[in-house]
């Protein structure tokens, strides 16, 4: 039966003629055009490549940009330095990403050095420094910290905006930009916990934007504030924006979403000063950053469960709780992990890890034979980003 | 109180547009009501507020999802919030919940599959149903573009419903179509309404264009001199992009394509800069247009030949609400026609996708009852979009008495009679396209809805003959955007400035 599904597949494929008689239409192919010269995602791509430096395939990148949440994609993004860009492209297809490698490839700034493997050439690391010296990853960017707040503040806060915008303007006939019910029925319990007129609401939240916005270094307010939508103000889509100030579509995606990082760690931080700006993700901050499973196997680690036990109590094989435990040694900074590797061997991995320079686990385990992956994770996972 | 100050307190309009109130008072009276009004003369103003006056819930078919998108947003825009639409998009859970409420709503949008749910049926008749609307009722033609099976359900659905009070909408309909409608309803006494189609501030005109090159180019020409704001309509999605960039490249910074396609949050944003006059072109597929009520628009051009006379009025219907001269331009390169004739097959399964739907059935003979698991296996191998599938879905498993065979056999001739109905529509409108010898336009599509031109226009069309200058502005204010921008100020005007000063 599969072999003749595969076969009738090929047969009709989804893809009709329609589609390829468009195509003819269409003689450039643009994006492909718009990616020869260097876009801002071809570059965040070769700086990953240099984080990885061959150690991993390039899906580790798809998978980090995507914000998948693995353990494994975890592990790397935190082993590689790469935390900041957890979750910034969750659209990335592996087709697009295959193509900024080959782009990358052509132009000499990577040569592969394995199957789906590349390492960065003297010529791409020229072209990284000269790419980000004059205009460096914001340093507000933090998608692990912040990936599943992003989306929804920005959500909540736009249309918060907008209809305080009309409330101010006694106008209630508008279309709401966002139009989840779930936020409406969000903003309904918002605007009756504030307890404010409508005309405080508005001047507050002004206040408390200028106040946060204000002290922002080394990013540019409008590139939020163009966004915006309120009575008879129409803000502008993503591509508008960058192309408004005349920045690519990706590099403008990186710099709004830094923005909306260092709101979150300003607001998150200083709540007393920013009532409103704060409550609009209150309900849905968690106490660790973890993923639901692996939530899990922490809480019955915390009642006194041993590790097998709790792979039998979820039907889990023992590999994934493995992933969980190093999960929680990244996440949980006070967890102490010597029930699973004694201090003795965590000295003897400490010193393996810092005699090479790789971070590829077959290396490290060369020089301490005696233990096993699963404890050189965890320790390398305790020891946390070598800066 | 006179309808005049009910329009006002609803709706906050001060006179009715053409048609309105004579529907609405046959409505009011009682009367089961057959009302043809030309697109963009504000029909479903015509329920709601015969809705308002009447006690008991409206039901509403609607045949499609993004209508119904449109006209349940209309309504909570103007604040009303007991609005329910059962469609596909409806989870099962607010299904649920929907349906254990259903006194509570006030305007019921039912999509027509749903029709067939006896489960809906019940519940619905446990109201008190005060009008029972069928928007776009043209559906339920086999002649129409636009059938849809679902529609032949009508007349059984209401008669269940107790025979509801009726209205029964529609832009464009042939005394044929109304005979269908009128007969599938089995209505006795009705009152009808019909309004020519015809919008005589629409000025018609088609340009033909020897190459696709020129056509672009011609295109750029138009939309830097016309007078907007206007919309540029295309068949592909790809292309309406496309040519967004070409103009922007030719220096029109306010342009923005439309599709079905985008992000729905950048659609509502397109969708509403160009409704306050942020932008002044949209390079848009037929996904752009419902339910937006621009009045101001001077331009529709159409990049692409549509499919039908029917939806080429619906679309260049959009101009000139506000009752100003307003130009329809169709460009047209020969060959043309070509692109119809592939979107038209590609809207039904092919014969090849019917057998081996078919075989594959024959093969699982007996498990035909588990529907549900087969459905996305036979979509997915098949390779038949969803709405291809439907239509064969509801062939195959509609109607279970008949053997598989004379099902399967209907199934084909019901494609095939789509197919030809779908030709045939190319063909009136590629000869009304190119119809350079046989005179007016404006005559000969009111011939195709079997009206009489009457009255005669100043700027008719192109074969009468026109001065497209008329349709440059007469001051040149080409606006560009500011490049000085002061986000604190921007915040304020949003936050803390306000009309009332
Ligand atoms: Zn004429």
């Amino acid at each position: 039966m599969i072999e003749s599904s595969y076969h009738i597949k090929n047969k009709f494929p989804k893809k009709n003629r329609i589609i390829l008689i468009m195509d003819m239409f269409v003689s450039v192919n643009l994006r492909l055009c718009d990616m020869m010269k260097n876009s801002y995602l071809s570059m965040i791509v070769l700086y990953c490549l240099h984080k990885i430096n061959g150690e991993r395939t390039i899906y580790s990148i798809l998978h980090l940009l995507n914000g998948k949440k693995s353990s494994q994609t975890i592990q790397d993004a935190h082993i590689f330095n790469l935390t900041t860009f957890f979750s910034t492209f969750p659209l990335l297809k592996r087709a697009e990403l295959d193509m900024h490698i080959d782009i990358l490839n052509k132009q000499g700034f990577v040569s592969t050095n394995a199957e789906q493997s590349y390492c960065v050439t003297s010529v791409g690391l020229k072209q990284l420094e000269e790419y980000f010296k004059p205009n460096p990853i914001p340093a507000n960017l933090n998608g692990w910290k912040f990936h599943n707040l992003t989306d929804l503040f920005w959500e909540r806060l736009s249309l918060a905006i907008q209809v305080i915008s009309h409330l101010k303007n006694r106008n209630s006939k508008y279309l709401p930009i966002q139009k989840s019910k779930e936020h409406h029925k969000w903003l309904k319990g918002y605007l009756y916990k504030c307890k404010l007129s409508k005309d405080e609401l508005a001047e507050k939240l002004y206040d408390e934007l200028v106040a946060c916005l204000e002290t922002m270094d080394g990013l540019d307010p409008s590139i939020f504030v163009k966004r915006v939508t309120g009575y008879q103000i129409i803000g502008l889509t993503e591509a508008q924006a960058a192309d408004q100030f005349d920045m690519d579509e990706e590099a403008y995606h990186i710099q709004f979403l830094s923005i909306l990082h260092y709101m979150l760690e300003k607001v998150g931080t200083k709540q007393g000063d920013f009532p409103l700006l704060s409550c609009m993700i209150e309900d849905k901050k968690r106490a660790t950053p973890l993923t639901e499973s692996s939530n899990r196997t922490f809480n019955l680690l915390q009642m006194g469960y041993r590790l097998e036990e709790i792979a039998q109590m979820r039907k889990l094989k023992k590999n994934t709780i493995e992933d969980h435990l190093v999960e929680i040694a990244l996440n949980i900074p006070n967890f102490d992990i010597s029930a699973f590797v004694n201090i003795d061997k965590q000295k003897e991995i400490k010193m393996a890890i810092n005699s090479v320079s790789s971070k590829q686990l077959k290396y490290i385990r060369e020089l301490v034979p005696d233990v096993d992956y699963f404890e050189i994770r965890l320790v390398l996972a305790k020891g946390g980003e070598k800066k | 109180m006179k309808l005049e100050e009910h329009l006002k307190k609803y709706f906050n309009y001060t006179t009715f547009r053409t048609g309105q109130k004579e529907v609405i008072s046959s409505i009011l009276e009682g009367n089961h009501t057959i009302a043809m009004l030309p697109t963009g003369t504000g029909k479903s103003l015509c329920y709601q507020l015969s809705g308002y006056l009447l006690k008991g819930q409206v039901i509403i078919i609607s045949p499609l999802l993004s209508l119904m998108q449109d006209q349940t947003e209309q309504l909570m825009m103007n604040g009303e919030k007991r609005v329910i639409a059962f469609n596909s998009f409806l989870t099962p859970q607010e299904r649920k919940q929907a349906l254990s409420q259903l006194n509570t709503y006030k305007f019921i949008f039912l999509s027509p599959e749903m029709l067939k749910s006896d489960f809906i049926l019940n519940r619905l008749r446990e109201l008190q149903i005060a009008l029972f609307v069928i928007d776009e009722a043209h559906c339920i033609s086999q002649w129409g573009y636009d059938f849809r099976p679902d529609y032949l359900k009508l007349g059984d659905f209401r008669r269940k419903l107790g025979n509801p009070l009726t209205l029964a909408l529609t832009a464009t309909a042939t005394p044929e179509v109304k005979e269908e409608l009128i007969s599938s309803l089995s209505l006795k006494n009705w009152n009808e309404y019909i309004y020519s189609v015809d919008r005589p501030n629409i000025v018609l005109a088609v340009e033909v264009i020897d190459s696709y090159h020129d056509k672009s180019d011609r295109l750029v020409e138009l939309v830097q001199n016309l007078e907007g704001p206007g919309i540029v309509y295309f068949s592909s999605k790809k292309m309406a992009e496309k040519m967004t960039i070409h103009l922007k490249q030719n220096g029109i910074d306010r342009v923005m394509a439309y599709h079905g396609g985008m992000e729905q949050e950048n659609r509502v944003l397109i969708q509403q800069q160009f409704l306050h006059d942020q932008l002044d072109v949209i390079c848009a597929t037929s996904a752009f247009g419902m339910g937006i009520n621009k009045e101001n628009i001077r331009y529709v051009i159409h990049f692409h030949m549509p499919l039908q006379l029917e939806s080429y009025l619906q679309e260049i219907g959009r101009a000139g609400r506000d009752g100003m001269k307003s130009i329809a331009l169709l460009l047209y390169s020969p060959g043309d026609e070509q692109l119809p004739f592939q979107l038209a097959e590609g809207e039904l399964p092919s014969e090849a996708q019917l057998d081996f739907v078919y075989h594959l059935l024959e093969e699982k003979n007996n498990s035909i009852n588990d529907l549900g698991e087969l459905e996305n296996e036979l979509i997915s191998l098949s390779g038949l979009t969803e709405v291809q599938w439907r239509v064969v879905a509801d062939y195959l498993f509609g109607n279970t008495k008949e053997p598989m065979q004379q099902r399967y056999v209907q199934l084909k001739v019901f494609i095939n009679e789509r197919l030809q109905v779908k030709r045939k529509k190319i063909n009136d409108m590629l000869i009304w396209t190119q119809a350079q010898l046989n005179g007016c336009r404006r005559k000969n599509i009111l011939k195709y809805f079997k009206e009489d031109k009457t009255i005669e226009i100043d700027d008719c069309c192109d074969q009468c003959g026109i001065d497209l200058t008329v349709f440059y502005p007469k001051t040149k204010n080409h606006k560009t955007a500011d490049n000085f921008f002061d986000w604190k100020k921007h915040l304020a005007k949003i936050l803390l400035v306000s009309e009332r000063g």
